[in-house]
């Protein structure tokens, strides 16, 4: 009897652990991506800023920046919309200032927040930082 | 003094060529795949800068490693952490020529062979591939195709995944050029 019991409580044990595996598997494996607005931004800086930071010293500046959450405030000098639906703020110069990505999701959830951010408008976006090519890129924006 | 204005309005001249004989995008689209029977791996990105000098037939594109969008969140995790290392190498770019005679005047699709340097996780490796081009005045279209392996950047696969990634990458460009005043 006792017997019995020691293999029934086994057996479910294992039946549960095997469900959490298959489950956290299966979490890790669907896992959302990383959501920018819902962070609080690590640093919080003029986009004037963050142009000189690069500018300065590359290698310092991606180290420090690269994939943070930041928040950069500017003045907007070209907006476009990519083939994706994406849309790109660029921030203090439209071809080495800052660019700002929307995704094509964030521009429907937010377009009554965006739709006054104008060219020569100031503006601030929350997103995550990718690096510097010509511009600096800020990717997964948010209007703030 | 008359040959001086020539001078001038000559070199005033030579310089406007030269500007106008650039040209970029910063929305070209790179997309990679590298799908197996057994995964589906496919990514792209919408955010490679390139420019084209087309007096010297020179091209030049980079992409920020961490501007890929992957169908998953884990991929994306894993391509930037464990085989990219985007902290380390956050670009990937190629500097190029074309190596076939091109006419920019006509507007006539042609096929031309590109040979250049591609650098990814800090490792070079010379490509030579095919790019079909548009040329066009207010705009030059651009589209290729190209092979590489993960050795050839020293990118290591762990042996438990190699079945699931393709032995050959396969990177798709398109760009849609416009001139560039600097």
């Amino acid at each position: 009897m006792t017997k019995k019991k020691t293999i029934r409580i086994v057996l479910w044990i294992f039946l549960i652990g095997l469900i959490a595996a298959f489950g956290s598997i299966y979490y890790v494996f669907n896992m959302p991506r990383r959501n920018v607005s819902g962070e609080s931004a690590v640093y919080s800086l003029q986009a004037k800023q963050l142009i000189s930071d690069f500018r300065n010293d590359e290698t310092i500046a991606t180290k420090k920046y690269l994939d943070q959450a930041i928040a950069v405030s500017g003045e907007i000098k070209s907006i476009r919309t990519l083939d994706n639906h994406s849309m790109v703020f660029s921030l203090e110069d439209a071809m080495e200032g800052v660019s700002c990505t929307v995704d094509s999701a964030d521009v429907v959830k937010f377009s009554s927040k965006l739709s006054p951010v104008k060219i020569g408008a100031k503006a601030t976006f929350k997103g995550r930082c990718s690096g510097m090519l010509m511009d600096i890129q800020v990717i997964n924006c948010v209007p703030e | 003094m008359n040959k001086l204005i020539l001078l001038v309005a000559l070199s005033i001249s030579f310089l406007t060529a030269g500007a106008q004989s650039l040209y970029l995008t910063k929305d070209a689209k790179i997309n990679f795949n590298s799908s197996t029977p057994l995964e589906d791996i496919v990514a792209e990105s919408n955010q490679a800068t390139t420019i084209l000098d087309i007096e010297k037939n020179i091209v030049k594109f980079s992409v920020l490693t961490t501007s890929f969008k992957f169908r998953r969140a884990l991929m994306e995790e894993h391509f930037n952490e464990n085989y990219m290392e985007s902290s380390k190498f956050p670009k990937a770019s190629f500097n190029g020529k074309i190596i076939s005679p091109i006419d920019w005047k006509s507007e006539k699709t042609v096929s031309v062979d590109v040979k250049g340097t591609l650098t990814m996780h800090g490792a070079n490796s010379e490509v030579t591939f095919k790019a079909t081009i548009t040329p066009g005045k207010e705009k030059i279209s651009a589209s290729a195709e190209l092979k590489v392996t993960p050795e050839a950047f020293s990118i290591p696969i762990p042996s438990a995944v190699r079945d699931k990634i393709a032995r050959e990458v396969t990177i798709k460009i398109d760009a849609v050029y416009a001139p560039y005043h600097q």
